[in-house]
């Protein structure tokens, strides 16, 4: 248990003063070289020198490895080395594994004495070409002995299930139930309680761009180079240089910028693992470059899989009071991020509302599926959705209006915390509402819905949902679970370097950060333009690698741009009281009668007296003898910027402290059209507003709102991991994993909303994932409001066309 | 034994190439790796996502799908032939300005296939290019910040030309 | 992933290029039209032929011309061609339609007609085209030439009459003089069919009455399918007003019943059978209307 309990919130800032560069739409300063085809992505970091790996992939769900013959494919020329899983279990420790039993439920590189999924790698080959390596693979020989495999959850965690993991003696990771606030009163009191089953299938980032990685080993000073498009770098991923069994300073891993993540390369450690090992063994230069069937099957980086029992204690005016979650999530195989999804979940466990009490049992099974990882929302889209149903169904068994039941439950005070004692730092929630509700039309769209049901005997729906979108995680959410955890980490820092050359010029370094399609050159460029009033386009920014980088944590939960904000302004504030004193210096003044004013220092009162920047660091950096003795050489600081505003859970675990307190809200409005003849589902209109502070650049958001929307939109009707009964992966390829088009996706007319955060620099708050945070619930909103007539209502996802068929045939309607 | 080798002879951005080539090498790989144009990406390997679309005597191919063998004779065009003389296509530059990009992985074949839909309708509706570039697949954008991109630049590329030739 | 090794040649006649896939049989070769569906199919390294024989250099191949009340298609004319052709607009608008759904315009501009018809995708667009048109195709092997009747083409999932060492050379389609309509059902905008309906109809003089029918359907069966029984009750069916609608829909519901489709992740048996109802029923409203709206 940590030794220290920081109390209270960080002091409330003062946002009143005018903004230059934070808030403008400007061009990014990362496009240039994309446009150009110049990108650098890591496979165009491929030389002519550098060997390729290819894993060959298991067949079958379950089963025992029984034997290898690898001697035809050594035999191939310009084959270097094939690697067994055996093998790579002397070679490498297990991978870095945040689960709750890693030593029960271990996870390697390549599978050892037994796979647990269609897809896990059993064996690497390395050759001259990736052709040559996977002609290789056909000649490798495995004989395995099939186990049953289990691939439902439910079944997963009955007695007499085949065991994933026999060293756990269960197929369930982990299983508690909380309460927060009080439950029984809360339930006891209530008129009525809503009941519903639903059903959440796994989709995934599927970014464009599979992982790769490539890896070098000096054998001179035993260290590993990796070059990989993982996003995490200094703060956890020195946990790869133990599987790799080295010392931590002998692992550099270097960022590319990256096609794509969503949350999937947050941690991408297998692929750079593979790579260094095969690196080490061969002593050559070593790529291995993950095909889409890698990505599909073998990426772990499945999103949540989960099946949710609830029930929402009401009073019948529509006051909510409690709520009751018992939730299965299907992990998968391995669960190297333990449930830390639901930590997403409890963060916002109650929505906008004024819900008192909250129940929440989660149960972690284990099936022979790929693992779960990160998918933009990590958890806590599901909880949105789950909730919105929730409130739908009350609205629908109360008879009432579904925004008005929205609207008179929401939460007006802030900061508010929340029974699971997170906290909501802002937000208006009405004013959203209010926006989405005029941008969506929704008064015209309910009277077309009216018209072309009873003239034209059509079916369109219209969703409107209010949800958040936490930002900015503590690392309290990994270990909350645990009475007695192992390691229960309080550090999830961000980073920032800032340099001022001899001409005044400055240069960012980031730590724990590569370029993913976010902006974080852009956002940084204008967050440090704001500090020092110079172009964004005249700051450099450059990314650093692990081994000699500052702590940092990367991206994950929207924490982005507000860490790099924080790091920002805690460098800038260091450059400017060194610089100040330079100035007093040079100006024979003292450092308190001189002001900061368009980008340098200048004398309070007398204007003309001032030293720019660029005239302070050229001093600085050559004429130290200009300066008092204790004045160092230079103009350049770090600021180390830890997570503002996290609180300890209390040990009766009632009460799990403040973990994600910047908190924006949305509101999705989509308008669908559901053709009951074949189940498609097609949008006539489509309005979103988001409120997640202040914004740095608008449009950079609104694409990410955009964006997540898309993928939230195959989440809610096409994408899905689709395993049989045999555990075999029906969908492996994007011929049967079915990524929307253009066409799928409608035109967003989209809002924004700005309620600062009263605690983060300039207000900001993270937005990134709030489009798929709100889609899928907002979607199956629209669908449920279509079909409502025809007394059918779906509660599962995707929302595919054989579902609603299958719910329509059920109600007595022919499909 | 060496693999057996063809000799192809093609055009890549104006620029006349002789090769070798084994007959199963994708055409994908041969432009990235024996070309050193690294600016098309693969994304599939089986011809659904668009991410490798290049134009082959001006008409989009997807290249993962592609022989090397097959573009003998052909004139290729790719990304990196966009830019001319230090300045940027209308499109790589709305591209931008729309930010029509977040990622960029996509961006290449996307700006090929921009091409060829401007060059088959030069003033397109924004229905008309959200349909022709669902041929290509967008994990990031949500494709409504690239359709705004390809229309002013289709207008751009209207209003140079009137100039050049009122 | 990448395609396995293949030896490869690209012959610049006919004849040479049948007396490759004769003399290298024990290589199992394939023929190499657009690769659309064979390329990707290598790379999965589900398909493995020893020996690639590529059509692009023999003349002859490729080309679309009207002969008579007969529209010919080379094997090797590119899908993009056929889309655009003004011939093929006028004489088979069936074929254009359903041209134009197959897959996006990328794939399009290097697929061909023939490696469609010889790829034999019981989902696919153009073979069930062939089969409503009663298409004639032409196929030239060691022994000459021969002409292949659409309904005894296609035998199987993948697998038609050609013999190994036989390349198919052209498609003859019968123009049919009436309405038409290609309708399908996908599951994402231009991805492969779940089911697809190819539906002609000719009405009589007046435009009262339909004379006759002829139905196609893929994705429902092993091959595309005639629907038979269908065909038969909309010959002489009423072709306007609520008469037609409901002829319409129990014809639709006929060939339906008689559908035993199999089942997969995207649709189930009962999900195939239901939309080949409604799509047989929305393309024959269709044809019907577009056959009336000629007149």
């Amino acid at each position: 248990m940590t030794a220290t309990n920081r109390t209270g919130a960080p002091p409330v800032r003062d946002h009143s003063a005018k903004r230059r560069w934070v808030g403008q739409s400007i061009r990014r300063v990362e496009d240039p070289k994309f446009l150009l085809g110049r990108g650098g992505y890591i496979a165009d970091r491929v030389t002519p020198d550098t060997l390729h790996a290819a894993v060959l992939r298991s067949p079958h769900p379950h089963a025992r490895i029984v034997r290898f013959e690898t001697a035809a494919a050594l035999a191939l020329p310009g084959v270097h080395a094939v690697i067994t899983g055996a093998e790579a279990a002397q070679l490498c420790d297990p991978m870095p594994d945040f689960g709750p039993d890693p030593a029960r439920h271990t996870w390697r590189c390549l599978a050892a004495e037994k796979v647990r999924y269609v897809g896990e790698g059993v064996a690497v080959v390395v050759a001259d070409s990736r052709y040559l390596a996977e002609d290789a693979l056909e000649l490798i020989e495995v004989e395995y002995e099939p186990l049953p495999a289990v691939t439902d959850p439910e079944r997963a965690l009955a007695p007499g299930s085949p065991l994933v993991h026999e060293a756990l003696e269960s197929n369930c990771a982990y299983e508690r139930s909380f309460d927060f606030g009080d439950v029984e009163r809360d339930f006891a009191e209530a008129d009525v309680v809503i009941r519903d089953r639903l059903r959440w299938h796994r989709s995934g980032g599927q970014p464009l761009e599979t992982v790769g990685a490539i890896a070098e080993y000096d054998p001179g000073t035993g260290s590993f180079t990796i070059d990989t498009n993982t996003l995490s770098f200094t703060s956890y991923l020195f946990m790869a240089a133990a599987t790799l069994k080295v010392p931590v300073n002998r692992l550099d891993i270097r960022p590319v910028p990256a096609g794509g993540s969503f949350g999937s390369k947050l941690f991408a450690n297998k692929p750079a693992v593979i790579a260094g090992m095969c690196a080490r063994k061969t002593g050559r230069r070593v790529a291995y470059l993950e095909d889409r069937i890698d990505n599909i099957s073998n990426c772990d980086h499945h999103g949540s899989d989960r099946v949710y029992d609830v029930e929402l204690a009401m009073m019948r005016d529509g006051t909510m009071r409690g709520l009751s979650i018992d939730v299965i999530d299907d992990y998968g195989a391995y669960i190297q991020f333990g449930v830390g999804h639901h930590g997403n979940a409890l963060a916002q466990v109650v929505g906008p509302y004024t819900i008192g009490s909250v129940r929440y049992r989660v149960r972690a099974a284990l099936t022979n599926k790929n693992q779960q990882g990160a998918y933009r929302g990590f958890g806590s889209e599901v909880n949105n959705w789950m909730l919105e149903q929730m409130v739908d169904k009350a609205a629908r068994e109360l008879g009432l209006d579904p925004v008005a039941i929205r609207r008179m439950n929401f939460i007006r005070d802030f900061p508010y915390f929340i029974p699971t004692g997170n906290v909501y730092d802002s937000g208006d929630y009405e004013r959203v509402l209010d926006h989405a509700l005029d941008l969506g039309d929704y008064a015209h769209w309910r009277d077309e819905q009216r018209r072309l049901r009873e003239q034209e005997g059509r079916y369109v729906g219209i969703g409107v949902i209010t949800a958040q979108e936490r930002s900015v995680f503590s690392a309290t959410e990994f270990w909350f679970w645990f009475d007695e955890p192992g390691a229960p980490v309080t550090s999830t820092p961000e980073s920032v370097s800032l340099k001022v050359d001899a001409t005044g010029g400055i240069t960012a370094v980031l730590y724990s950060c590569a370029f993913w399609g976010n902006s974080p050159e852009t956002m940084v460029a204008q967050l440090v333009a704001e500090e020092f009033d110079c172009s964004p386009y005249d700051v450099s920014v450059v990314y650093h690698g692990s081994r000699d980088g500052l702590p940092a944590t990367g991206p994950g939960g929207s924490r982005t741009t507000v860490m790099l904000a924080g790091a920002v302004e805690g460098a800038a504030v260091k450059i400017k009281d060194k610089a100040r004193r330079a100035a007093a210096h040079l100006l024979e003044i003292t450092p308190g009668d001189l002001e900061w004013a368009d980008g340098g220092f200048r004398v309070r009162g007398d204007p003309e007296r001032k030293k720019t920047l660029g005239e302070i660091a050229i001093m600085l950096h050559l004429f130290k003898h200009s300066f008092p003795e204790d004045v160092e050489s230079g103009l350049d600081a770090s600021k180390v910027f830890d997570h503002p505003y996290t609180t300890m859970p209390s040990a009766d675990r009632k009460d799990l402290g403040v973990f994600y307190p910047f908190v924006g809200h949305a509101c999705h409005v989509p308008v669908v059209e559901v053709d009951i003849e074949t189940g498609a589902v097609t949008f006539l209109h489509y309005a979103a507003v988001h409120d997640c502070g202040t914004l740095v650049n608008p449009r950079s958001l609104a694409g990410h709102i955009v964006g997540g929307t898309a993928q939230g939109i195959g989440t809610a009707l096409y994408e899905e991991f689709v395993y049989d009964e045999d555990g075999q992966l029906l969908s492996s390829s994007f011929m049967d994993y079915l990524i929307p088009t253009a066409m799928e996706v409608p035109e967003l007319i989209i809002g924004h909303v700005e309620t600062p955060s009263p605690y983060t620099p300039h207000g900001i708050k993270g937005g990134g994932e709030g489009g798929r945070m709100m889609a899928p619930a907002a979607i199956n909103a629209a669908v449920n409001d279509a079909l409502a007539p025809l007394g059918v209502r779906l509660t599962e996802l995707p929302m595919t066309p054989e579902r609603i068929l299958a719910a329509l045939r059920a109600a007595g309607h022919a499909g | 034994m060496a693999p057996e080798t063809r000799t192809i002879s093609l055009t890549v951005n104006g620029q006349p190439h002789v090769a070798q080539v084994e007959p199963r090498r994708l055409l994908v790989d041969f432009l990235r790796e024996d070309l050193g144009l690294p600016g098309t990406h693969i994304g599939c390997e089986h011809g659904v996502c668009g991410t490798c679309t290049v134009l082959l005597n001006g008409a989009s191919i997807r290249s993962c799908i592609i022989l090397a063998v097959q573009a003998d004779g052909a004139d290729i065009s790719t990304v990196e032939g966009l830019a001319q003389g230090g300045e940027m296509h209308p499109l790589q530059d709305e591209f931008s300005e729309k930010q029509g990009l977040q990622c960029g992985y996509c961006t290449p074949g996307m700006l090929m296939r921009a091409c060829e839909i401007l060059a088959e309708n030069p003033d397109p509706s924004p229905g008309q290019v959200r349909e022709a570039i669902a041929s290509n697949l967008c994990r990031c954008t949500g494709y409504q910040f690239i359709t705004e991109a390809v229309i002013s630049a289709a207008a751009r590329m209207r209003a140079t030309k009137e100039e050049a030739a009122p | 992933m990448k395609p396995p090794p293949f030896a490869y040649a690209a012959p610049t006649t006919l004849e040479e290029a049948v007396g490759l896939l004769t003399e290298h049989a024990e290589a199992e070769p394939r023929v190499l039209a657009g690769g659309q569906s064979l390329i990707p199919l290598m790379n999965f390294r589900l398909a493995k032929p020893g020996y690639l024989v590529d059509l692009r250099n023999v003349a002859g191949l490729s080309g679309i011309r009207r002969d008579g009340d007969v529209l010919v298609i080379g094997a090797m004319t590119r899908m993009t061609e056929v889309e655009r052709s003004a011939e093929v607009a006028v004489a088979a608008p069936l074929v254009a339609e359903a041209v134009g759904l197959v897959a996006h315009s990328p794939v399009r501009n290097s697929g061909t007609v023939g490696g469609s018809l010889a790829h034999a995708d019981p989902a696919a667009e153009l073979p069930a085209v062939a089969l409503v048109l009663d298409a004639e195709l032409v196929a030239a092997g060691p022994g000459g030439t021969r002409v292949i009747p659409a309904a005894g083409f296609f035998q199987g999932p993948y697998s038609t009459a050609l013999a190994p060492d036989e390349i198919l050379t052209e498609i003859r389609l019968p123009v049919w003089a009436g309405g038409h309509a290609f309708t399908e059902f996908s599951r994402v905008h231009a991805n492969f069919a779940v089911v697809a309906v190819a539906a002609l109809v000719e009405l009589d003089g007046d435009g009262d009455r339909i004379r006759r029918a002829a139905l196609a359907l893929a994705g429902v069966a092993p091959t595309p399918v005639r629907a038979g029984s269908a065909e038969r009750a909309l010959a002489g069916a009423p072709a306007a007003g609520a008469e037609a609608l409901r002829a319409i829909r129990a014809a639709a519901d006929a060939a339906a019943a008689d559908l035993s489709p199999a089942g997969d992740l995207h649709a189930s048996p009962q999900t195939r059978r239901g939309l080949a109802r409604t799509y047989l029923r929305r393309g024959i409203e269709l044809a019907v209307s577009r056959a009336r709206n000629e007149r």
